[in-house]
């Protein structure tokens, strides 16, 4: 008898074994799927369970800040994705019945929305209802920017990113705010230690790793999946914007200690350059702005940014950066046309192209940057011998910033590009600058055949 | 067939030996099924492995995974939270008071709560109220009881404080010269014995509960006219009561939370804490139709007077067409008091770390302020500015509404303000009228961002400069012959007392007598006018319409003026160049209105009333409106007092106030 035991024991156990595994296996692919990121998987229980779970959650979420008057507006990458597929006929029909939960219920963690600081009140209402409606909320506040840049202001935390949780999906609202530039930021999001750091699985949010920074959008009141919701009017771009969106913050603390060592200039010849490469700058983003050239500030306008947030008053000019590859032919008049005449051109677009034009009292310099494999380098022209330099920098991609009340463009990697430009002693300011030699990234680079000199060296 | 009958153990026994030939065949395979044994053992390890690895695995990815939203997602300060103060399961108090010609100070369990030993300071009785159920310090205030009427204001204060809170009172030096019946008796009903017979120089110390317990009282008698008491040292027990006991039951409300917040820790704000129908904190005033305001930043210069910034937020949340969330309280300082009252009506705060003294701090609060307003507002054109000392009058942002506009498009124009420097009980008369004036008045006004930002901004005063921000707006530098809109009848009333320029003296003298409109909705009369060139047609009119005035009269004597209603008179004083202000400064103290320096002038004319009667003032030579004057009136001319000593000290106050 004993034996026979011990056999069905044995053969129960190895089954329940095999029922095991094969479980296993099953929540094995399951979990590496979801990891890389496949879309669909037959093994995962009730799809369309989840998946009204989604609809559901995004409509209790709508429900619940339309009762309090809180305009969002959508802002999920996925969803934006496919909307944007079908997004003649969603803007055709506002308001037709859909057949199928196309949107709202495609597998995702989170659903994102965005929210306008100035346009609601920061009630504690919206979160007690939040809670009677069964979601849980955490919301990350964090110090206001705005003020950052202000010598010893202490300003109320502002929230930047709320999550309302519900289920197994999670709804993310992102707070924009107005900046100076006239353009929209929001914060990174950044999780305090005494914060549930499972609250949902940070790491998919498609916001909040790096503060963003955005122009205004256009909204469009749709009707997707027969819920009605706001949308940016145009959802490609929003998404072309959102993936080079990485802000950058000036170092203002740093700044402060650097007018602690060196007191800034505040007579009046300062106070008047400044204000004139300020009103100059304004001129050429918006005049680059308007041709749709990607620019960024470069050199000494770059320095001033990167060192004290602010314009250098003895840098004498202001000087821009753009990659060959953006270059349009239409520049020039466009620059002519908004006021500033072509002052000299140096090079050709095939080879160390620079053009610098006239402002009041201060020169616009722009370089032209080539891309290289392993670098990136524009050149330099002596006007009288002819001689060509070359400026070599480490290969940088392009981020947002706020400049003089501008949104611009400055190297992400912008250490590396001012220690290349002016070496490790660019804290320290410097009034004597020769632009051959003082550089530490300069390199001779021959000089240009005498009969094309008349191309490549034009002074008006 | 009988026989044969089902046996019914038959078939359990043929099932069996077919099971046990089963059983039978499988034990004659031995080797078969040893097999089957080990086989399924193996599986079985297998089995046990593979479900370790995959909890090691899965338990490792999903660490790596917190690891790395961790990483990213930390904030690189680490908040670490600094623990509240220790949660005090104490139930009794040791109090020190001390209490001596030089010296007072108090101690609430060995800490310091007050502390003052400076010279030629703190006179008086000191008061400090203590919340009955923490022990924490809500209000501390020194009455110097020697002067005149501050016993009235102890007694006001005395009466504010809630039931139930301990009191501990302290005089240093002298309390007892203006120390009235009044104050006395309240003293009295507080417990206090030696009250009623303190007297000239003595010390005295006292700690009690409002409406309670005496928790200890000394005194020490001073024996001569010429000498004070002995000091003299409290040292006693108070019994804590529980928090409950201690708050307010309320309904649950978020308005009634920050209320129990804000009076869990401060006092002397009166009705706002009283338990019984405490006074609204939330006022819904009417909004304003069409307000051109309403998206209008405004900034609330505030420094440590929480009792003054208490009564301002009041009338500014209580004026038509308000919008609380444009408004932005910055404190010169981290005080947290005033913190506690901008909390308190669900404002906005922002703490300035003072930069700086005397003037040049103001100045610098002011810059910063002006600033940080454009940089949370940047959609802003204009900003409003306020100050902590100011009432706000019901019809202010109407008033504002109705004119802005010529801010935005009159180039000419300096500022809108809300003030009249002329605009006295005796000399204000039309709520509807609006001037033009070459002065700044400050005290509530519009402030143009482009001013601001292209003009102002890049060349304030630096802290080492020791200016007053509106002196300096109103150099020629600066104000470059621009000029402000202001209203006949001031929009707000300037009731601050005490102050960097302020004194009870200078207040009574200069702003008591201030008119200030009380009347919603005016609607302003015919704001076109106001524009440059209007304006000139408009005095123009005016003065064609204006009765001279008897020159050979006094023009301080009340007749000078003809005892009508709504007329329109003119005279004309002697000015002889753009700068000379001899008699009208004469004119301005026998009217006594402002004339520490010169106000509310437009090209040499001043307007005001007299007697309900439009009163219009021209210098001649100097103002081009000389034209108007009749040849046969000789403009009148007022000598100056011979100078005495005290003449060269009216410059330096001249320079203050509007702070």
């Amino acid at each position: 008898m004993q034996k026979i035991n011990r056999n069905v024991v044995l053969a129960l156990l190895s089954l329940t074994s095999l029922v095991f595994l094969l479980f296993q296996l099953c929540y094995y692919k399951f979990y590496l799927s979801q990891k890389n990121g496949a879309a669909f998987s037959k093994v995962r229980g009730s799809q369309s369970g989840q998946d009204s779970t989604r609809w559901h959650v995004v409509r209790k979420f709508l429900g619940l800040i339309s009762s309090h008057n809180i305009p969002v507006y959508l802002i999920d990458p996925l969803i934006l994705g496919l909307v944007d597929k079908d997004i003649e006929q969603i803007r055709s029909s506002p308001d037709g019945p859909s057949p199928e939960c196309k949107y709202f219920c495609a597998p995702r963690d989170f659903t994102t929305f965005a929210l306008l600081d100035k346009t609601w009140k920061h009630e504690v209402g919206l979160f007690r209802t939040a809670e009677k409606m069964g979601f849980q909320w955490l919301k990350i506040i964090n110090k206001d920017p705005r003020l950052d840049g202000m010598d010893d202001l202490s300003g109320m935390e502002i929230p930047l990113h709320y999550i309302f949780k519900l289920a197994s999906h999670a709804i993310h609202l992102v707070v924009f705010y107005e900046r100076s530039g006239n353009f929209l930021w929001h914060g990174p999001l950044r999780l305090k230690q005494h914060m549930d750091r499972k609250f949902v699985p940070f790491r998919k949010l498609h916001f909040g790793r790096y503060p963003g920074a955005y122009e205004k959008p256009e909204l469009l009141l749709v009707s997707i999946d027969d819920l009605k919701v706001q949308i940016p009017k145009s959802p490609s771009s929003f998404l072309e914007e959102m993936s080079h969106s990485r802000f950058l913050e000036c170092r203002y603390r740093e700044a402060r200690a650097f007018f602690q060592l060196y007191p800034d200039d505040a007579s009046l010849d300062a106070v008047e350059f400044r204000k004139k490469a300020k009103s100059l700058l304004h001129l050429a983003a918006l005049t680059l702005n308007n041709l749709g050239v990607k620019f960024w500030l470069s050199s000494g306008t770059c320095l001033g940014w990167y060192r004290q947030c602010n314009i250098i008053p003895h840098s004498k000019d202001v000087d821009l950066g753009i990659f060959i590859r953006d270059y349009k032919a239409d520049i020039i008049p466009a620059f002519q046309k908004a006021g500033l005449p072509l002052k000299h051109k140096f090079g050709k677009v095939e080879d160390s192209l620079e053009l610098s034009f006239q402002g009041d009292d201060v020169k616009l310099d722009i370089f032209f940057f080539y891309e290289e494999d392993d670098h990136i380098w524009n050149g330099g022209t002596q006007a009288k011998s002819g001689k060509k330099f070359k400026y070599l920098f480490p290969k940088f991609s392009l981020c947002w910033t706020e400049f003089v009340e501008l949104k611009v463009h400055v190297p992400c990697e912008t250490l590396q590009y001012v220690e290349a430009n002016y070496g490790p002693e660019w804290k320290v300011p410097v009034k004597t600058w020769d632009w051959k030699s003082s550089p530490s990234n300069v390199q001779d680079n021959g000089v240009w055949p005498v009969d094309e000199w008349d191309d490549v060296i034009q002074i008006y | 067939m009988d026989e044969w009958k089902p046996n019914p153990a038959v078939k359990p026994h043929k099932k069996r030996s077919w099971y046990l030939a089963w059983k039978y065949k499988l034990m004659n395979q031995r080797a078969l099924r040893k097999l089957c044994q080990t086989g399924a053992v193996l599986f079985l390890l297998v089995t046990v492995i593979v479900n370790i690895k995959l909890i090691l695995d899965t338990r490792r990815a999903a660490y790596e995974e917190e690891e790395e939203s961790a990483q990213d997602y930390d904030d690189e300060m680490l908040n670490v939270e600094v623990p509240r103060h220790p949660v005090n399961n104490k139930k009794i108090l040791d109090v020190e008071v001390y209490s001596s010609r030089s010296k007072v100070y108090v101690a609430v369990d060995g800490t310091t709560v007050l502390e003052d030993e400076a010279r030629e300071q703190g006179r008086g009785i000191h008061v400090i109220v203590l919340n009955q159920a923490t022990g924490h310090v809500m209000a501390k205030r020194v009455f110097d009881t020697y002067s005149p009427h501050e016993d009235e204001a102890m007694v006001l204060f005395l009466n504010m404080v809630a039931r139930g809170r301990i009191l501990i009172f302290t005089i240093k030096d002298e309390g007892s010269f203006h120390l009235k019946e009044t104050a006395k008796n309240v003293l009295k009903s507080l417990g206090s014995q030696v009250a009623p017979f303190l007297s000239w120089r003595d010390m005295w110390t006292f700690v009690g509960k409002k409406g309670g317990e005496v928790y200890g009282e000394k005194h020490a008698k001073s024996p001569a006219l010429s000498t004070w008491g002995d000091p003299v040292l409290l040292k006693t027990e108070v019994h804590l009561t529980s928090v409950e006991d201690a708050e307010c039951h309320w309904p649950d409300t978020e308005l009634n939370r920050r209320r129990k917040r804000f009076c869990s820790k401060v006092e002397g704000y009166g009705s706002v804490c009283s338990c019984k129908d405490p006074t609204p904190i939330e006022f819904n005033p009417d909004p304003l139709k069409d307000n051109k305001v309403f998206d209008v930043p405004v900034a609330v210069i505030a420094g440590n007077r929480p009792n003054y910034l208490y009564r301002m937020l009041r009338s500014l949340l209580s004026a038509q067409g308000v919008n609380p969330q444009m408004i932005t309280v910055f404190i010169d300082g981290y005080y947290e008091e005033p913190m506690d009252v901008v909390e308190l009506f669900g404002l906005s705060g922002i703490q300035h770390t003072p930069i700086s003294i005397k003037n040049a701090r103001v100045s610098q609060h002011y810059k910063a302020s002006l600033t940080a307003t454009f940089n949370l507002f940047p959609d802003a054109k204009f900003a409003v500015v306020l100050e902590e000392d100011l009432d706000i009058s019901v019809d202010f942002f109407s008033f504002l509404s109705q004119s802005i506009h010529l801010l935005e498009e009159d180039e000419s124009l300096y500022c809108i303000s809300a003030w009249n420097d002329q605009g006295y009980e005796h000399t204000a008369e039309d709520p509807s009228l609006l001037y033009r004036v070459e002065t700044m008045p400050g005290l509530g006004w519009v402030l143009r961002k482009s001013l601001y930002k292209d003009e102002l901004e890049p060349k304030w005063p630096t802290p080492e400069k020791l200016w007053d921000w509106d002196m300096w707006m109103r150099m020629p530098e600066q104000r470059k012959g621009r000029e402000c809109i202001i209203p006949d009848i001031s929009r707000s009333y300037h009731f601050g007392i005490v102050g960097l320029n302020m004194n009870g003296y200078f207040h009574e003298a200069y702003f008591k007598k201030h008119k200030f409109n009380t009347v919603p909705n005016v609607q302003l009369k015919n704001v076109e006018s106001l524009r440059k060139d209007n304006y000139e047609t408009e005095i123009h009119r005016l003065l064609g319409e204006a009765e001279v005035l008897d020159h050979s009269k006094n023009p301080c004597e009340d007749s000078f003026v003809p005892d009508t209603e709504g007329r329109v008179y003119v005279m004309f004083i002697r000015m002889e160049q753009e700068a000379d202000f001899t008699t009208w400064t004469q004119l301005a103290k026998c009217l006594h209105i402002w004339d520490l320096d010169v106000r509310g002038n437009h090209k040499g004319l001043w307007r005001l009333f007299r007697k309900k009667n439009h009163f219009l003032v021209v210098g001649v030579p100097a103002s081009p409106y000389s034209s108007k004057k009749p040849s046969s009136v000789t403009p009148i001319f007022m000598e100056p007092p011979a100078k005495e000593e005290g003449a060269a000290a009216v410059p330096a106050v001249a320079a203050a106030e509007q702070t």
